[in-house]
């Protein structure tokens, strides 16, 4: 095709063409609440833990106390929602900017963790945590596949859940303190 | 139209034709939901609406452990018993679509495969939709037999 050759035979227009391909690809992620990365959770708290998933998952802020006397429970659930990709796919097919790294579609991840601190059957406190992930694709770049976005998410909100642990640690060891 | 122009266009239509039907598949009944599930298995439904776009394109969908689970045609669908536990579904053209779900015992899911634009061949994606949306998109799929089956099938015709 005569464009094409005229776009490799000219740097400025290859500039322009790489660009439009650096912009159109790329990972965006949200996480809520935003706590302070850097922080190091070096905190921990023991109580019977209710949580069906992998352990890489979990908090590490909480440890199982497997002696049935515990009056304290930490109930960890997340959960993933996958978005629609809206992106109807006639229109990369006969769309001739596709070539020259144009978005062909996308994926959309949310994945949300609720940690429930339950003290003689009541809620004392809840920590939630959500990190959303929105994927454009074009033909020269796939981005991450849903398996990693959801790892990678999974590891946030529980990274993010420890802060938040750490940040109130004072406040919930006076919460669950033996009355 | 000279000889060799028409030698040349019978070629190229055996060229357009043949790989486009080459992942046509006898498909089986239509989408008919599962009565009841094996003890212990959660039952992934993986399905792929009928649509003209990438049509022609069938992919293998895999385990994270590399067993084939099936071979996704268009307009097909086909209910896998899975183990509980996190498990990882995948399938790959000229790019790989992988997704993980937390398999409960009892439950159901739903996996939507697609095709979507590639350079040399079209590429898949997997997604998990919601319950009430896979059942209401599944309902125009025919079963794609079972690997296993066609398996046996062939080994008997060669006996």
């Amino acid at each position: 095709m005569w464009w094409i050759t005229m776009i490799f035979r000219n740097p400025v227009l290859s500039i322009i063409l790489l660009a439009f391909i650096g912009v159109g690809c790329g990972t965006q992620k949200v996480i809520v609440p935003q706590v302070d990365t850097t922080t190091k959770a070096n905190f921990f708290i023991s109580g019977k833990i209710i949580y069906e998933g992998k352990q890489e998952y979990l908090p590490s802020t909480i440890i199982n106390d497997n002696t049935n006397a515990s009056p304290i429970i930490f109930k960890y659930t997340y959960n993933t929602i996958y978005g629609k990709d809206n992106t109807p796919q006639v229109l990369p097919l006969f769309n001739p900017l596709s070539l020259v790294g144009f978005p062909i579609g996308g994926n959309t991840l949310v994945v949300a963790g609720n940690m429930e601190v339950i003290k003689k059957e009541k809620v004392v406190k809840s920590y939630t945590a959500t990190c959303g992930f929105d994927v454009t694709r074009n033909l020269f770049y796939e981005g991450d596949t849903y398996t990693e976005l959801r790892k990678e998410g999974l590891l946030e909100i529980k990274r993010n859940i420890e802060i938040q642990m750490y940040l109130e640690r004072e406040n919930l060891v006076s919460l669950l303190a033996d009355e | 139209m000279s000889g060799k122009v028409k030698s040349l266009a019978i070629v190229a239509f055996f060229c357009t034709c043949v790989p486009l039907l080459s992942s046509c598949a006898t498909l089986g009944p239509v989408y008919q939901k599962a009565d009841k599930l094996p003890d212990n298995t959660g039952l992934v439904y993986f399905y792929r609406p009928s649509s003209f776009i990438g049509g022609g394109v069938a992919y293998d969908i895999k385990t994270g452990d590399n067993n084939v689970i099936t071979t996704l045609h268009n307009g097909g669908y086909f209910p896998y018993f899975s183990n509980p536990g996190e498990v990882e579904f995948w399938a790959k053209t000229e790019s790989r679509s992988s997704i993980t779900l937390d398999v409960k015992q009892g439950q159901v899911y739903y996996v939507k495969g697609t095709v979507g634009v590639g350079f040399f061949v079209g590429r898949p994606h997997l997604i998990a939709v919601p319950n009430d949306v896979g059942e209401k998109e599944i309902v125009d799929c025919k079963l794609i037999p079972s690997p296993n089956k066609e398996e046996e099938k062939e080994h008997k015709g060669k006996q």
